[in-house]
Protein backbone atom coordinates (compact mmCIF):
# COMPACT_ATOMS: atom_id res chain seq x y z
CA UNK A 1 0.00 0.00 0.00
CA UNK A 2 1.60 3.66 -0.72
CA UNK A 3 1.78 6.66 1.73
CA UNK A 4 -1.27 8.27 -0.05
CA UNK A 5 -3.51 5.23 0.01
CA UNK A 6 -2.42 4.70 3.65
CA UNK A 7 -3.34 8.10 3.89
CA UNK A 8 -6.98 7.95 2.70
CA UNK A 9 -7.37 4.77 4.58
CA UNK A 10 -6.49 5.85 8.05
CA UNK A 11 -8.61 9.87 7.07
CA UNK A 12 -11.39 7.18 6.11
CA UNK A 13 -11.23 5.40 9.81
CA UNK A 14 -10.65 8.78 11.54
CA UNK A 15 -14.31 9.86 9.71
CA UNK A 16 -15.62 7.06 10.70
CA UNK A 17 -14.89 6.71 14.25
CA UNK A 18 -15.63 10.59 14.74
CA UNK A 19 -19.17 9.96 12.84
CA UNK A 20 -19.84 6.69 15.64
CA UNK A 21 -19.36 9.31 18.18
CA UNK A 22 -21.72 11.96 16.66
CA UNK A 23 -24.32 9.36 16.13
CA UNK A 24 -24.11 8.61 20.09
CA UNK A 25 -24.25 12.16 20.65
CA UNK A 26 -27.71 12.30 19.00
CA UNK A 27 -28.35 9.59 20.50
CA UNK A 28 -28.29 11.10 23.93
CA UNK A 29 -29.61 14.13 22.59
CA UNK A 30 -32.81 12.49 21.48
CA UNK A 31 -32.97 11.08 24.79
CA UNK A 32 -32.86 13.92 26.88
CA UNK A 33 -35.84 13.26 28.48
CA UNK A 34 -36.30 9.18 28.58
CA UNK A 35 -36.78 8.65 32.77
CA UNK A 36 -33.25 6.41 33.52
CA UNK A 37 -31.80 6.73 30.45
CA UNK A 38 -27.68 7.09 31.11
CA UNK A 39 -25.77 9.56 28.39
CA UNK A 40 -23.38 7.18 26.41
CA UNK A 41 -19.15 8.00 26.84
CA UNK A 42 -17.69 7.79 23.25
CA UNK A 43 -14.00 7.12 23.77
CA UNK A 44 -11.38 6.37 20.64
CA UNK A 45 -8.70 3.66 20.73
CA UNK A 46 -5.51 2.96 18.19
CA UNK A 47 -6.20 -0.20 16.06
CA UNK A 48 -3.19 -1.80 13.96
CA UNK A 49 -3.95 -2.52 10.74
CA UNK A 50 -3.63 -5.62 8.93
CA UNK A 51 -0.32 -6.64 7.57
CA UNK A 52 -0.79 -5.15 3.94
CA UNK A 53 0.10 -8.07 1.10
CA UNK A 54 3.23 -6.35 0.06
CA UNK A 55 5.66 -5.90 2.73
CA UNK A 56 8.53 -4.88 0.40
CA UNK A 57 7.36 -1.61 -0.17
CA UNK A 58 9.97 0.06 1.85
CA UNK A 59 8.67 3.07 3.13
CA UNK A 60 5.56 1.68 4.99
CA UNK A 61 5.97 0.84 8.27
CA UNK A 62 3.28 -0.08 10.77
CA UNK A 63 -0.07 1.99 10.43
CA UNK A 64 -2.39 2.63 13.45
CA UNK A 65 -6.13 2.90 12.16
CA UNK A 66 -8.57 4.39 14.94
CA UNK A 67 -11.87 3.16 16.43
CA UNK A 68 -14.29 4.09 18.55
CA UNK A 69 -14.49 2.08 21.31
CA UNK A 70 -17.30 -0.18 22.89
CA UNK A 71 -20.02 2.15 24.44
CA UNK A 72 -19.67 3.35 28.43
CA UNK A 73 -22.81 4.51 30.31
CA UNK A 74 -21.99 7.77 32.55
CA UNK A 75 -22.12 6.30 35.73
CA UNK A 76 -23.42 9.83 37.10
CA UNK A 77 -26.39 9.65 39.40
CA UNK A 78 -29.80 10.59 37.68
CA UNK A 79 -31.73 13.41 39.06
CA UNK A 80 -34.34 12.80 40.74
CA UNK A 81 -37.58 14.83 38.96
CA UNK A 82 -40.12 15.87 40.81
CA UNK A 83 -43.62 14.95 39.08
CA UNK A 84 -46.42 13.47 41.04
CA UNK A 85 -48.74 12.72 38.01
CA UNK A 86 -45.78 10.88 36.03
CA UNK A 87 -46.47 6.96 35.60
CA UNK A 88 -43.32 6.01 36.92
CA UNK A 89 -43.15 8.53 40.09
CA UNK A 90 -42.87 7.03 43.30
CA UNK A 91 -44.68 7.50 46.90
CA UNK A 92 -42.71 11.13 47.40
CA UNK A 93 -43.79 12.47 43.95
CA UNK A 94 -40.20 11.52 42.25
CA UNK A 95 -38.99 9.63 39.49
CA UNK A 96 -35.41 9.26 37.95
CA UNK A 97 -34.74 11.61 34.55
CA UNK A 98 -31.62 11.22 32.38
CA UNK A 99 -28.29 12.28 32.91
CA UNK A 100 -28.29 14.18 29.70
CA UNK A 101 -26.49 17.63 29.95
CA UNK A 102 -27.49 19.57 26.40
CA UNK A 103 -24.41 21.82 27.01
CA UNK A 104 -21.77 19.03 27.14
CA UNK A 105 -23.44 17.42 24.01
CA UNK A 106 -23.37 20.28 22.14
CA UNK A 107 -19.71 20.96 22.91
CA UNK A 108 -19.25 17.31 21.99
CA UNK A 109 -21.10 17.20 18.77
CA UNK A 110 -19.05 20.51 17.79
CA UNK A 111 -15.58 19.07 18.66
CA UNK A 112 -16.68 15.64 16.73
CA UNK A 113 -17.67 17.85 13.81
CA UNK A 114 -14.14 19.74 13.60
CA UNK A 115 -11.94 16.42 13.88
CA UNK A 116 -13.90 15.15 10.91
CA UNK A 117 -13.66 17.89 8.78
CA UNK A 118 -9.92 17.93 9.71
CA UNK A 119 -9.83 14.29 8.46
CA UNK A 120 -12.04 15.12 5.54
CA UNK A 121 -9.22 18.17 4.28
CA UNK A 122 -6.69 15.08 4.64
CA UNK A 123 -8.30 13.24 2.55
CA UNK A 124 -9.09 15.71 0.24
CA UNK A 125 -5.81 16.89 0.26
CA UNK A 126 -4.25 13.19 -0.11
CA UNK A 127 -6.88 12.77 -3.28
CA UNK A 128 -5.76 16.18 -4.92
CA UNK A 129 -1.94 14.57 -4.89
CA UNK A 130 -2.71 11.44 -6.25
CA UNK A 131 -4.70 13.15 -9.00
CA UNK A 132 -1.74 15.53 -9.44
CA UNK A 133 0.61 12.20 -9.56
CA UNK A 134 -1.69 10.93 -12.48
CA UNK A 135 -1.90 13.91 -14.60
CA UNK A 136 2.26 13.35 -14.12
CA UNK A 137 1.93 10.32 -15.95
CA UNK A 138 -0.30 11.18 -18.61
CA UNK A 139 1.66 13.68 -20.03
CA UNK B 1 25.49 10.56 -18.44
CA UNK B 2 21.48 9.79 -18.19
CA UNK B 3 21.59 6.45 -16.31
CA UNK B 4 21.79 8.22 -12.77
CA UNK B 5 20.28 11.62 -12.96
CA UNK B 6 20.39 13.15 -9.60
CA UNK B 7 18.07 15.98 -10.53
CA UNK B 8 15.53 13.20 -10.91
CA UNK B 9 16.11 11.04 -8.08
CA UNK B 10 16.25 13.96 -5.56
CA UNK B 11 12.38 14.82 -6.93
CA UNK B 12 11.43 11.61 -6.54
CA UNK B 13 12.84 10.90 -3.08
CA UNK B 14 11.40 14.35 -2.17
CA UNK B 15 7.58 13.39 -3.86
CA UNK B 16 8.25 9.67 -1.73
CA UNK B 17 9.28 11.69 1.73
CA UNK B 18 6.25 14.36 1.17
CA UNK B 19 4.04 11.49 0.59
CA UNK B 20 5.42 9.34 3.83
CA UNK B 21 4.97 12.40 6.04
CA UNK B 22 1.28 13.22 4.62
CA UNK B 23 0.46 9.29 6.21
CA UNK B 24 2.30 10.93 9.49
CA UNK B 25 -0.32 13.36 9.74
CA UNK B 26 -3.23 11.91 8.61
CA UNK B 27 -2.51 9.40 11.46
CA UNK B 28 -2.27 12.19 14.04
CA UNK B 29 -5.16 13.97 12.50
CA UNK B 30 -7.35 10.63 12.81
CA UNK B 31 -5.76 10.39 16.81
CA UNK B 32 -7.13 14.20 17.00
CA UNK B 33 -9.15 12.80 20.58
CA UNK B 34 -7.35 9.30 21.31
CA UNK B 35 -6.54 9.38 25.21
CA UNK B 36 -2.58 8.48 25.36
CA UNK B 37 -2.15 8.93 21.54
CA UNK B 38 1.41 10.90 20.45
CA UNK B 39 1.69 13.12 17.30
CA UNK B 40 4.64 11.69 15.07
CA UNK B 41 6.61 13.30 12.42
CA UNK B 42 9.36 11.99 9.93
CA UNK B 43 12.18 13.99 10.30
CA UNK B 44 12.91 16.95 7.88
CA UNK B 45 13.55 15.81 3.65
CA UNK B 46 16.84 17.61 3.85
CA UNK B 47 18.72 15.00 6.93
CA UNK B 48 17.11 12.23 5.24
CA UNK B 49 18.92 13.27 2.18
CA UNK B 50 22.09 13.76 3.86
CA UNK B 51 21.96 10.79 5.43
CA UNK B 52 20.83 8.74 2.77
CA UNK B 53 23.67 9.93 0.46
CA UNK B 54 26.62 10.30 2.68
CA UNK B 55 28.08 6.86 3.47
CA UNK B 56 25.18 5.25 5.49
CA UNK B 57 24.38 2.18 5.57
CA UNK B 58 21.53 1.28 2.79
CA UNK B 59 19.54 -1.73 2.11
CA UNK B 60 20.00 -2.97 -1.65
CA UNK B 61 17.12 -5.91 -0.52
CA UNK B 62 13.79 -5.55 1.03
CA UNK B 63 14.81 -8.22 3.19
CA UNK B 64 17.57 -6.51 4.57
CA UNK B 65 17.40 -4.81 8.31
CA UNK B 66 16.24 -1.27 8.52
CA UNK B 67 15.71 -1.15 4.75
CA UNK B 68 14.24 2.10 3.39
CA UNK B 69 13.25 2.91 -0.15
CA UNK B 70 15.94 5.52 -1.65
CA UNK B 71 15.21 9.12 0.43
CA UNK B 72 12.36 7.75 1.85
CA UNK B 73 12.36 7.92 6.01
CA UNK B 74 10.65 4.51 7.35
CA UNK B 75 11.34 6.18 11.04
CA UNK B 76 8.77 8.08 12.19
CA UNK B 77 9.44 9.44 15.60
CA UNK B 78 7.41 11.04 18.49
CA UNK B 79 6.93 14.55 17.48
CA UNK B 80 9.46 17.36 19.10
CA UNK B 81 8.01 20.38 18.92
CA UNK B 82 6.60 21.61 21.57
CA UNK B 83 3.25 19.91 22.45
CA UNK B 84 0.04 21.06 23.59
CA UNK B 85 -0.91 17.69 25.80
CA UNK B 86 -4.70 17.32 26.87
CA UNK B 87 -5.44 16.31 30.17
CA UNK B 88 -6.02 12.45 28.37
CA UNK B 89 -2.37 12.37 27.40
CA UNK B 90 -2.54 13.69 23.54
CA UNK B 91 -0.11 15.84 22.47
CA UNK B 92 -2.18 16.25 18.45
CA UNK B 93 -2.43 19.66 17.73
CA UNK B 94 -5.09 20.17 14.96
CA UNK B 95 -3.55 23.40 13.71
CA UNK B 96 0.37 22.20 13.71
CA UNK B 97 -0.97 19.55 11.48
CA UNK B 98 -2.62 21.64 9.13
CA UNK B 99 0.27 23.45 8.86
CA UNK B 100 2.57 20.53 8.09
CA UNK B 101 0.30 19.19 5.33
CA UNK B 102 0.43 22.67 3.47
CA UNK B 103 3.93 22.15 4.12
CA UNK B 104 3.61 18.87 2.63
CA UNK B 105 1.44 19.61 -0.63
CA UNK B 106 4.08 22.47 -1.68
CA UNK B 107 6.90 19.68 -1.37
CA UNK B 108 5.06 17.56 -3.13
CA UNK B 109 4.04 20.02 -6.24
CA UNK B 110 7.82 21.03 -6.16
CA UNK B 111 8.92 17.62 -6.34
CA UNK B 112 6.42 17.02 -9.43
CA UNK B 113 7.02 20.46 -10.83
CA UNK B 114 10.93 19.54 -10.76
CA UNK B 115 10.29 16.29 -12.39
CA UNK B 116 8.33 17.54 -15.04
CA UNK B 117 10.94 20.40 -16.20
CA UNK B 118 13.25 17.40 -15.99
CA UNK B 119 11.77 15.54 -18.39
CA UNK B 120 11.14 18.35 -20.69
CA UNK B 121 14.75 19.01 -20.85
CA UNK B 122 15.62 15.21 -21.78
CA UNK B 123 13.10 15.29 -24.45
CA UNK B 124 14.24 18.91 -25.86
CA UNK B 125 18.38 17.13 -25.56
CA UNK B 126 16.39 14.45 -27.80
CA UNK B 127 15.35 16.80 -30.14
CA UNK B 128 11.50 16.18 -29.36
CA UNK B 129 11.01 19.68 -27.44
CA UNK B 130 7.62 20.92 -27.61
Amino acid sequence: MSDLTKTLALSASGMQAQAQRLRHVSENIANNDTPGYRRKLTSFEAVMAPLTANPASGSSDRMELVRARDVQLDRRELPLVFDPGHPLADDSGHYSGSNVDLVVEIADAREAQRSYEANLKMFDQARQMTMSLIEQLRR
Amino acid sequence: MFNRLNVSMMAHALAGHASARQSAIAQNVAHADTPGYRARDLPSFADVWQASSAGAMRGTRAGHLGHTAPGAAAFAGADRSPGTQTPNGNTVSLESEMVKAAEVRQQFEMALAIASSASNIQRTALGRGK
